[in-house]
């Protein structure tokens, strides 16, 4: 009797210790671009570039978190200049997303006045499942894409729809606490 | 004799008739230059103004084509959002959102007109009206400051709800000039205040 409390405790502790613990969500904010949002983990900023044929060549800024096998990024596309083709250029963005990829889900996404799409892939070659929001804010394309890892696994896991919802274009809806990210450079 | 001689003149009539409702329906291109696109539809055009509602949109006045031939309802209405032009993602979410709201939505998918850098998106829908009042079809962009919705109606008088004619009238818009065709009738653009 005593030795299976024992072995119980020991493999609670055990279980306890080799299971990742899940990062704390946090909140993040950006004043200058005017949104806010939650992802869990420590955070990267990567520049990088965006290429399509109506948006050219453009710099993009990513706010990027990884937790738990699955990826989460906060993509800036500064069109300030060609902003008055936002339409065109939100759609493309979102078609490019799906594009080649088995679309799950396509739908409307509403956020503070702000209509944009909310779309669901699985990635080619067993690559994961992608979840992404696409909106047109101030010149600027802000999308939020959560990938679902391979290593993961748990493609139905709610975190990617929690980071997805979690944005804002209200900034007073923003929590006290939130960290101002960098601006894009 | 009296038979025959009746039938002589009323055969051509008849024929006359049936190809005056024909021209009548006939698909033609139309092209409206001031703003800048273009679209082939049957019947007569005829335009109109009205207005428009939306939360992101506001007010707004509408410029209005419409032509109505064997009770299936064909609709081109812009507005003008000129000095909103940096909102026009939101403006075509928020009137494709209120197209298929509350309806049954049968089709929801990308648009695309014009080739590469020229290309403009939209959204493509099919929505199934309350109350059996039939089947629309829509098409929405948003380019140089316009919306454009094109939407055909098939009424339950007509009732073939698999035609192929509103998919050809919304799929028949082109903001190229040149693609408009030579034959391609001007339209006037409704006078707004």
């Amino acid at each position: 009797m005593r030795l299976t409390v024992l072995a119980i405790l020991a493999g609670f502790a055990l279980a306890t210790f080799t299971t990742p613990a899940a990062a704390q969500w946090r909140p993040y904010i950006s004043h200058p671009l005017g949104f806010a949002f939650a992802a869990p983990g420590p955070m990267k900023v990567e520049k990088g570039t965006y290429e399509a044929p109506i948006a050219g060549r453009r710099q993009t800024t990513t706010y990027a978190f990884t937790d738990d096998n699955i990826e989460y990024k906060v993509v800036v596309i500064d069109m300030r200049d060609i902003a008055g083709n936002s339409a065109s250029l939100l759609g493309e963005a979102q078609y490019r997303f799906q594009d080649g990829k088995k679309l799950m889900m396509d739908a409307f996404g509403r956020v503070d006045r702000q209509f944009g799409r909310k779309l669901t892939v699985d990635l080619p070659n067993n690559g994961g499942r992608s979840m992404g929001a696409f909106y047109f804010i101030n010149g600027r394309i802000v999308s939020l894409q959560a990938t679902v890892l391979p290593a993961n696994g748990d493609y139905e896991t709610p975190e990617t729809g929690r980071f997805i919802d979690s944005i804002t274009f209200y900034t007073v809806r923003a929590d006290d606490d939130a960290i101002e990210v960098p601006p894009p450079g | 004799m009296r038979n025959w001689m009746l039938a002589a003149i009323v055969s051509p009539a008849i024929v006359m008739g049936s190809l005056a409702a024909e021209a009548q329906s006939a698909w033609r291109s139309y092209i409206v230059k001031e703003l800048g696109f273009s679209f082939s539809a049957p019947g007569k055009i005829e335009t109109s103004t009205g207005t428009f509602r939306g939360e992101v949109a506001g007010p707004r006045q509408t410029m209005i084509f419409k032509s109505n031939v064997n009770n299936i309802e064909y609709k081109v209405t812009v507005m003008s959002f000129k000095q909103a032009q940096g909102e026009g993602a939101s403006i075509l979410g928020e009137r494709t959102y209120m197209f298929q709201d509350k309806k049954k939505t049968l089709m929801d998918t990308y648009a695309r007109v014009e080739p590469g850098k020229d290309s403009v998106y939209g959204r493509k829908m099919v929505v199934e009206l309350a109350e059996g009042k039939g089947r629309t079809f829509g098409a929405f962009y948003f380019t140089n400051g316009k919306l454009i919705a094109l939407e055909a109606t098939v009424l339950p008088a007509n009732g073939d709800y698999e035609s192929p004619d509103p998919a050809r009238f919304v799929d028949s818009i082109a903001f190229i000039a040149s693609r408009a065709g030579d034959n391609a009738i001007e339209l006037q653009a409704p006078k707004t205040e």
